[in-house]
């Protein structure tokens, strides 16, 4: 057990080694990310203008669960796996797997926790140099069990989002091309996770449905967690149960995809 | 005119072999096509959610607001059937060698760089915004006079070039950076900008978003040329900085050149 640990654990400390090359990369997306919160500021500063609340929360509130999702996104969201893992199976390099005791998920996984490592605590770089400016402008609220309940929910929001992106790099076995299927899927999680609005504001039918699908987990649920958007103990413990049910249907996903894709590929050379 | 037909040539040459690469892989252009859909529906749901629980942004309307969305995507989309995936592979290829093979194309690299393939999806979806601009209009009860309309191709056009000079001097950072990874999320932040009235910004936020990246004029100077007729000062302003952004990117570019050495690696 400790042999499977200390080999993950080496790709890991490789993984986080590879990442800190590209370090600047990371802190100007990161930067280039805040643009993005300027925009969020203004429109919705805008839209608040003249009124106290909307879908019952303040602008401060608003505001917070944007600052959130924006943190969150470099510590939990999948940035390139899908198209690595692609690149991996079309040029051949997953060959080597095969022949070595090394499961393929967790080789990727362990470079996606060291990756997310990385580019998590640069993006909180610029986020803290800017936080005295937004200080006055958000409101967390006070500690309680939605802090304990966004643990688990953050931890299997990585999940989810790695093991769609892995699903979608194995794709790779059927399709030659998958860019498309990445950018489409990103524009579906990016609405119905909560990215482009909190997904409280959709009408009640719309909010209930999209609690039901895995994208509501990715991002969504943990921010509101965090953010005092979820504020009911029950129907927060309902949705660790839907999201663990959606990182167990999605880890078999990703099983089967792996030994059907499998049976398709060719390995070729030496 | 003899260099001009030389290079309308080269484009159209482009052109073609790109529409013959895109039927060559046609479920890859549906896809693509769907994509480009997909997110002019995320912009425009956006405004349809938050005009749910409010009235009005900055003294715009829903309607007005998507006149001004519509213009944003029109432009977006010419930019992309037209430039970006040049430009995107630009980064890449600088950073491979692959660049070497633009150096010996028998026209400026700069033309060759950003003009070698078309994406016909972009192209399809660009009247589908259109259609966006034309809606709004209707619902606003607009009747648009003949220069108005021609004044607002003009501003669309001076809003494309100041898109792709922006474009151009991020990815243009390559030569200088290891990746230009990352570095599109810049410009794509940026541009959200021009989905704002411009009534919604003040202070440094107006003056870094209108005046100094022009992107809120990008949309608003033809917008309001629909809505209000031409107002001379922002048009003039939006025509000179397109031209100016135009020649900052030229500047960067061939600096950039400079620095090239094939291969890094």
């Amino acid at each position: 057990m400790l042999a499977v640990l200390n080999k993950y654990r080496s790709i890991f400390v490789v993984g986080l080694q590879s990442n800190l090359v590209y370090r600047w990369n990371f802190a100007v997306r990161a930067t280039f990310s805040l643009i993005h919160l300027a925009f969020v500021f203004v429109l919705w500063g805008a839209a608040f203008s003249g009124q106290t609340g909307i879908g019952g929360f303040s602008l401060r509130q608003t505001l917070t669960y944007f600052v959130m999702m924006l943190a969150l996104q470099f510590f939990i969201s999948a940035m390139n796996e899908d198209y690595e893992i692609s690149e991996e199976i079309r040029n051949g390099l997953i060959n080597q797997f095969l022949l070595k005791p090394i499961n393929y998920y967790l080789y990727r996984f362990s470079l996606f926790v060291s990756a997310r490592l990385v580019s998590g605590m640069l993006a909180l770089v610029p986020l803290l140099l800017v936080l005295p400016l937004l200080f006055d402008k958000l409101v967390l609220p006070p500690f309680g069990w939605n802090y304990l309940f966004a643990i688990p929910a953050l931890v299997m929001s990585g999940l989810i989002q790695f093991t769609i992106a892995y699903c979608f790099g194995l794709l790779t076995f059927w399709f030659l091309e998958i860019q498309s299927f990445i950018i489409l899927s990103l524009a579906v999680e990016t609405v119905l996770g909560g990215q482009v609005f909190p997904l409280d504001l959709f009408p009640k039918w719309l909010y209930d449905l999209s609690a039901y699908l895995p994208y509501y987990y990715q991002m969504y649920f943990p921010a509101a967690l965090l953010t005092g958007r979820i504020t009911d103990q029950a129907y927060a413990l309902r949705g660790l149960c839907i999201q663990l049910f959606w990182v167990l249907a999605l880890l078999a996903v990703a099983r089967l995809l792996w030994s059907r894709g499998l049976r398709r590929h060719t390995a070729v050379g030496g | 005119m003899n260099s001009l037909a030389h290079y309308a040539r080269l484009w159209l040459a482009g052109a073609r072999y790109s529409v013959i690469r895109t039927m060559m892989f046609r479920a890859d252009f549906i896809m693509w096509s769907l994509v480009e859909l997909f997110w002019m529906g995320v912009n425009l749901l956006l405004i349809a959610v938050v005009y749910q629980h409010t009235n009005s942004i900055a003294g715009w309307g829903p309607w007005e607001m998507t006149l001004i969305v519509g213009t944003s995507m029109l432009v977006q989309r010419l930019l992309m059937g037209l430039f970006w995936t040049n430009l995107f592979e630009m980064g890449r290829n600088v950073r491979s060698g692959h660049f070497d093979f633009f150096m010996a194309q028998p026209g400026s690299p700069l033309f060759m760089v950003s003009t070698r393939k078309i994406d016909l999806d972009g192209f399809l979806n660009a009247p589908l915004a259109l259609a966006v601009v034309l809606y709004a209009a209707h619902r606003l009860g607009l009747h648009p006079s003949g220069a108005q309309i021609a004044l607002y191709a003009v501003f669309v056009i001076c809003g494309l070039a100041i898109h792709y000079s922006t474009l151009l001097v991020l990815v243009s950072l390559v030569f200088w950076l290891q990746s230009a990874k990352g570095l599109e999320g810049g410009y794509f932040g940026v541009n959200e900008f021009s989905r704002l009235p411009r009534e919604a910004l003040r202070g440094v936020a107006a003056v870094i978003f209108v005046y100094t990246l022009p992107v809120i004029i990008v949309t608003n100077v033809p917008a309001r040329t629909l809505l209000h007729g031409v107002e001379w000062q922002p048009a003039l302003w939006l025509i000179c900085a397109a031209v100016f952004w135009l020649t900052v990117a030229v500047i960067v570019f061939n600096r950039g050149l400079r620095r090239y050495s094939s291969a890094s690696s």
